[in-house]
Order: C-alpha cells, then structure tokens, then sequence
C-alpha cells in the first residue's frame, strides 16, 4: 500500500487556516461596523467551513503528488550531475518551475 | 485586556500550528523517503524538511482556495470539484486529480482494485505533470 497523508491530519490543518481566517474576517468586521446590527446576524457569514471525506482524500492526494514530484524532478537533475544523492542545489534548480506548475 | 487575550489567542495558535507541521513532516518525510527509493537515489536531510515544508505551506494555500471556492459556490462544504478546480492551471495534474476522484467515487461499493491500477499508472510516467 502506498504511503499517504492521512486524511485527518489534513483536515485538522485546513480547520486551523479557516479558523484563522473567520478569526481575522470577524476583527476586521468588528472595526467596520460598530454601529450597525450588533447582536443581529454574527454568525451567519462566520459559521465554519468543513471539508467532505473525499475531498480531504483528494487533498492528501494532491500534497502527495506535489512531493512526488519535487523528489523526482531533483533526482532527474543528481542524476544529470552524476551523483546519486539529492543535494539543495539540485532542489533549488527545480523549484522555480515545481511552484509554476502547482 | 483585549490585547492580551488575542495574543493569547495567537499563541495557542502558533503551538497548534507547530504540532501539526510536525506531524504533517512525518508523513512527508517517509513519502519523500520512498519517493527517492523508487528513484534509486539518496537525498539529504535538509531538502527532505525543504520539500516538507514547502508542502505544509501549500496545504495552509489549498485551505485557504477550497474555502473561497466553496463559499463562492455557496456552500459551506468544500468538496471534491473544489479540490480539482485549485488545480485547474495544470491540466495534466488536473486530470489526473480527477481519475483519483472518480476512483474514490466508484471505490464504495466495490474494492479498491481501480486505486491501485490508477497508481501503477502513474509509476510508470515519472513526471506528467510539467506544463507543456
């Protein structure tokens, strides 16, 4: 079986951004509209986004794809070099293009 | 009053954060471990935490996306279409997201013989997902 990210790591870790981010929607609201409906409806723009089951497989299948392909894009570059064992530099050459394409 | 609790707030965070990366590193570690195997070659610590970290910010980037596609979609869920649009750019790695996708999708009533293919499939092209 291969080895894979387990699903709910990532979904812990997209709770914590989303959580963040309402955190930071809800000081930035806070400042905008002192005045206008205080107890009204906070709630309803800041309910929590969740993730279905799939979609989190999915995304640990992207993040797994996006290692995959780091690791063998530098092994292509050692292996052009001769050596067989992937340094930062070989990293480096292939990183610009790694972020470009994901 | 107000101040101290938000950084409180802030740290509490920040130890979140750091004791997921480090879980989140593990995983990452062992995949570029094998990654290399496969590829008949060594790599070094220092570019396994690199790649290990670039991979957690991209994560904390695919949340923030799958949040905003979900809410523009007007749905408070994210789902599987959200995680394939965030790859829309590459549509090499696009298509290939959503052949996994329809394996998951056709995967629960029957076994995961499909999955597998999918993956061997992917072996044997090394790196299909450049932008031609």
């Amino acid at each position: 079986m291969e080895n894979t990210f387990d699903p709910d790591l990532m979904h812990a870790i997209f709770k914590l951004v989303w959580k963040r981010r309402s955190l930071e929607r809800e000081k930035k609201e806070g400042t905008d509209n002192l005045e206008g409906e205080l107890g009204a409806g906070p709630s309803k723009k800041s309910r929590p986004t969740t993730a279905n089951a799939n979609a989190l497989k999915l995304s640990c299948e992207l993040v797994r794809v996006f290692i995959t392909e780091a690791v063998q894009r530098a092994a292509t570059i050692a292996e052009a070099e001769g050596v067989n064992k992937i340094e930062p530099t070989h990293l480096e050459r292939i990183l610009p293009q790694l972020l470009l394409d994901f | 009053m107000e101040e101290g609790e938000s950084n409180f707030g802030r740290e509490e965070d920040e130890a979140e954060t750091e004791l997921l990366r480090d879980r989140f590193r593990l995983f990452a570690v062992s995949i570029a471990e094998a990654e290399a195997k496969r590829n008949e070659m060594e790599i070094s610590q220092p570019v396994m935490e690199c790649i290990a970290d670039l991979a957690f910010k991209f994560s904390e980037q695919l949340a923030k996306d799958l949040e905003l596609f979900a809410h523009h979609a007007g749905r408070k869920s994210a789902n599987m279409e959200d995680v394939i649009l965030s790859a829309h750019r590459n549509e090499n790695l696009a298509t290939s997201l959503r052949s996994f996708c329809n394996d998951l999708k056709g995967k629960e009533p029957q076994s995961e013989r499909k999955r597998k293919k999918a993956l061997k499939k992917e072996k044997t092209t090394p790196s299909a997902f450049h932008i031609s």
